[in-house]
């Protein structure tokens, strides 16, 4: 099995110097910062309650992403994959941000009164009143620091264990690495999926106090699945298109994670379709007023634009084997999805301020820009200094053979 | 014929898991012709004791679900338990434990084959059987439940003079189409997929009455390389096909459910739950009957505890699923602050019918974690029990959402109770009877197991077998999970 191993070129499994990627996270970096600044300068011009929900929205973009990472890094281990393992480190990468989101959640945290309507002093309303065991800032911040802690946890010991079969030449080690990884999956899975939903309920469903459904833990699950398929799908292609990997992260790669993405794009259609078509149906107000929101004046627009643009688009468009196995309609095909993923965080969380219409504003594309500088920064700092793949995986190998039949 | 001898190392490489290859999935004999000896065994000798006196009862059983249904066509629906308000009762429980059911045996023949699971092939044609069978069962209960049953065509939307139509925005009638497109797609996968098994029967018959019978429905099969390349694309396009209505039957039913606006019924996590629920009842039942069936027809070393271990874990991972749907409704019952809701899991929990709800938690909450442990996944014993206990606390869980709901009303001068009559029990007792009449009759006459597909797992059937100066084939034979 090591044959394979003495064939990858030291020169594919690292970056570069020269290689324009290295230069990514400067980039990425400055843009960040820049990102922030702009929205702390274009801040001043508007509320501090605008300011909050449009950082939470970009935040919980790339909050998605980071989880999604943490999803695939377990199921990995959890299923025993083995065509994945040459992605596998890009999923890593992206895992290792959740310390800067960790960080950059602070201003959620300090704001979370001109967020959340529950924690505005006195609530009047006695159905939020009833929550208050629940909702309440203490318990919020308590849960919010749990839930970092197991996310925090999960990415560092997945992360340190992989990057010390890396280094290590002992095939004894690098098997007792694989085994550990193996049997902390299950119960990272489970961990992940109670922390990942009770999160969910806390930044998303509690926007609007009043409302509730036992689906919003699937539902931003299943976003989340769909952009890191997206993104890995993203960077595979671009690095194969800049000639990076392409012995490593071969077609049949490329193509199983266009069948993923696919797939989840369509569990994605089939949760939101789940979701609306019960609350339409029973037509109960309290449940309905969340839709209610997003059908009136342009959101309506936006709502038709996310069920076509997230669903019907690429259910053509990635349905066909041809266009997951040429690297560049699959990089558009994922830009595309990325994209789409933005419209659908920014769907759930922003008509609880702009009631009327929707309302974009150069301050959420400078939060946006902001907060994913900073994570691209991270990640692109990250895929220079580590190899691109993890080298010392026993099934390495294997994953580089992965052929689709 | 003893089973073939297995040694202590076969069956620590089978049940081992090596970093690089994959463990052998067959113990044995892997021959091709000891493959197709074993399996074609118990339709070609004479039956069994066993299997006769299996029958017979079978049969009889089945019996008394005709004479139950002759009573019921005969007097009404008015026989069973279920009155105001409780007026869905033990037929639509029985339904939707039919019908899910059903779900492990496409998700086993699509999904697992989508996914390149290869361990499938060993259990596929039997999970499939069991999938038509259930949905057979299923579909007997709306039929005899609508009251006038020589009415039944209307649930089709048939042109006709009155210009009545069924309600399109019924659940019921999307039941109607679902559960029928999936019996329909199942029994076309499942046949497609024997055919090149039918005409190894076919070519093995000593009578010229099993060879006319089996030569019919191989469909002239000579495993020319036309046929194979046919018969794979079609397999593909039906697994693709057959894939979203894994999904989509089990959304569907719990929409009969789901968008009523009764506490208990009325949650948005429904769908994935049941879908969720259904694989999980439908493995367990699986596993019920193949660790008898493959103890009886002695192919252990083609259904090996590997194939039960993949089971137990497919069981404990949907098991957490619907422990997270439970958990998710109690949570969001409270946290709704809708006192119906509230007041509707509370009731479930410690009203007249808690003992069904505390069977539900126990069987399907509890006894499946012990699949945490890889010697309860391995044992045989535990295996068996607890697919049972999982059988008995899923039908319950269908129980304690249709009737609970029911029972209690929103108007307290409208609640009534429920409780089964002898003819509820009857129904119930006499679809086990249909499916195992169908199963016995199925184990008789076909295929156990997916001889070609099996056959197409071992090491020498990959194109580049032998070509790679062996250096993978010793640790390869068949890939596997």
């Amino acid at each position: 099995m090591s044959q394979a191993l003495v064939d990858l070129r030291a020169e594919q499994l690292h970056l570069p110097k020269t290689s324009r990627w290295c230069k990514l996270a400067p980039v990425f970096g400055g843009l960040g910062i820049a990102g922030l600044l702009t929205a702390l300068l274009l801040a001043g011009q508007t509320t501090l309650q605008h300011f909050l929900f449009s950082y939470l929205t970009a935040y919980l973009y790339w909050l998605s992403l980071a989880l999604g990472g943490l999803f695939f890094v377990l199921l990995h281990f959890l299923i025993r994959a083995n065509w994945s393992v040459s992605v596998r480190r890009m999923a890593e990468n992206v895992t290792a941000t959740l310390p800067l989101l960790a960080l950059l959640a602070l201003p959620l945290l300090l704001g979370a009164r001109h967020i959340f309507p529950w924690a505005q002093g006195v609530v009047s309303d006695p159905v939020v009143q009833g929550k208050a065991a629940y909702l309440n800032l203490p318990f919020f911040y308590l849960r919010g620091g749990l839930y970092f802690a197991i996310w925090l946890g999960l990415a560092h010991f997945f992360y340190r264990w992989s990057l010390k079969q890396d280094r290590s030449e002992d095939a004894e080690l690098k098997e007792h690495l694989t085994g550990q990884m193996t049997r902390f999956a299950p119960l990272g899975m489970v961990l992940y999926g109670l922390s990942q939903t009770f999160a969910s309920f806390d930044w998303v469903m509690s926007l609007d106090p009043r409302w509730f459904s036992t689906m919003v833990g699937v539902t931003f699950f299943s976003g989340s699945v769909v952009a890191i398929m997206a993104f890995l799908a993203f960077m595979a292609a671009a690095l194969h298109l800049s000639g990076q990997l392409r012995d490593v992260i071969t077609l049949e790669h490329h193509h199983d994670l266009g069948k993923l993405l696919i797939g989840f794009v369509l569990f994605w259609a089939y949760i939101a379709f789940s979701q609306y078509l019960v609350y339409w149906y029973a037509n109960i107000p309290e449940e309905t007023s969340w839709y209610r929101h997003r059908l009136v004046g342009s959101w309506q627009v936006l709502s038709i634009v996310l069920a076509v643009g997230h669903f019907g688009v690429p259910l053509f468009f990635l349905m066909s084997r041809h266009i997951k196995r040429r690297p560049m309609a699959l990089l558009v095909g994922a830009a595309w999805m990325l994209a789409l993923h933005y419209i659908d965080i920014y769907w759930q969380v922003m008509p609880t301020i702009h009631r009327h219409g929707v309302h974009f504003t150069l301050l959420d594309l400078a939060t946006f820009v902001g907060i994913g500088g900073l994570f691209l920064a991270v990640f692109f700092w990250l895929l220079r200094r580590f190899p691109l793949v993890p080298v010392g995986d026993p099934r390495l190998a294997e994953s580089v053979a992965h052929e689709n039949f | 014929m003893a089973t073939p001898r297995v040694s202590a190392v076969e069956h620590e490489a089978n049940l081992s898991d090596p970093l690089s290859g994959r463990a052998p999935l067959l113990l044995g004999d892997r021959s091709l012709h000891g493959i197709t000896k074993a399996v074609c065994r118990p339709v070609e000798c004479v039956p069994s004791r066993a299997w006769t006196l299996f029958f017979v009862v079978s049969v009889a059983m089945m019996g008394l679900y005709v004479l139950t249904t002759a009573y019921l066509f005969y007097e009404g629906i008015g026989i069973w338990g279920v009155n105001n308000p409780v007026n869905w009762g033990w037929a639509i429980s029985n339904f939707v434990f039919w019908v899910g059911i059903s779900h492990a045996g496409t998700l086993i023949s699509a999904v697992l084959y989508l996914f390149r699971q290869k361990w499938r092939t060993s259990i596929n044609r039997f999970a499939e059987a069991m999938t038509i069978f259930a949905v057979v069962c299923a579909l007997s209960y709306p039929t005899i439940h609508v009251g006038r049953v020589w009415l039944l065509h209307w649930v089709f939307p048939i042109p006709n003079q009155m210009g009545t139509w069924p309600n399109f925005r019924s659940p019921l009638l999307w039941d109607v189409f679902a559960v029928t497109i999936y019996g329909l797609v199942s029994f076309i996968f499942w046949y497609l997929g024997m055919i090149p098994d039918l005409a190894t029967l076919r070519d093995r018959a000593k009578t010229r009455a099993r060879k006319i019978t089996y030569g019919i429905f191989a469909l002239g099969w000579r495993g020319s390389t036309r046929h194979w390349k046919h018969y794979e694309r079609a397999y593909l396009l039906l697994a693709a096909l057959a894939t979203p209505l894994v999904l989509s039957v089990h959304s569907i039913v719990s929409f009969d459910f789901a968008i009523s606006q009764l506490p208990g019924w009325h949650t948005t996590i429904f769908p994935p739950y049941f879908v969720a629920g259904a694989v999980f009842s439908g493995f367990a039942m699986v596993l019920t009957l193949m660790v008898i069936a493959r103890w009886a027809f002695k192919f252990e070393h083609i259904v090996t505890i590997r194939h039960l271990e993949n089971m137990a874990k497919v069981i404990l991972l949907t098991g957490m699923i619907i422990a997270y749907a439970y958990g998710m409704e109690l949570f969001i019952a409270w946290y709704g602050q809708n006192p119906y809701e509230s007041f509707s899991c509370a009731n479930r929990a410690f009203g007249p019918y808690a003992w069904a709800y505390w069977i539900m938690i126990v069987c399907n909450v509890i006894a499946p974690q012990i699949f945490w442990f890889k010697r309860a996944r391995q044992n045989v014993v535990v295996l068996f029990v607890v697919s049972i206990l999982i059988n008995i606390g899923m039908w319950f869980e269908r129980f304690v959402i249709t009737v609970t709901s029911l029972h209690r009303d929103f108007l307290p001068s409208s609640w009534g109770d429920y409780s089964p009559t002898f003819f509820d029990v009857a129904a119930l007792v006499g679809s086990f009877g249909l499916f195992f009449t169908l199963f016995a009759l199925f184990i008789r006459y076909l295929p156990m197991v997916a001889m070609s597909e099996v056959k197409a797992g071992l090491p020498e059937a990959k194109p580049h077998h032998g070509a790679e100066g062996g250096s993978r084939e010793a640790s390869a034979t068949g890939e596997g999970a």
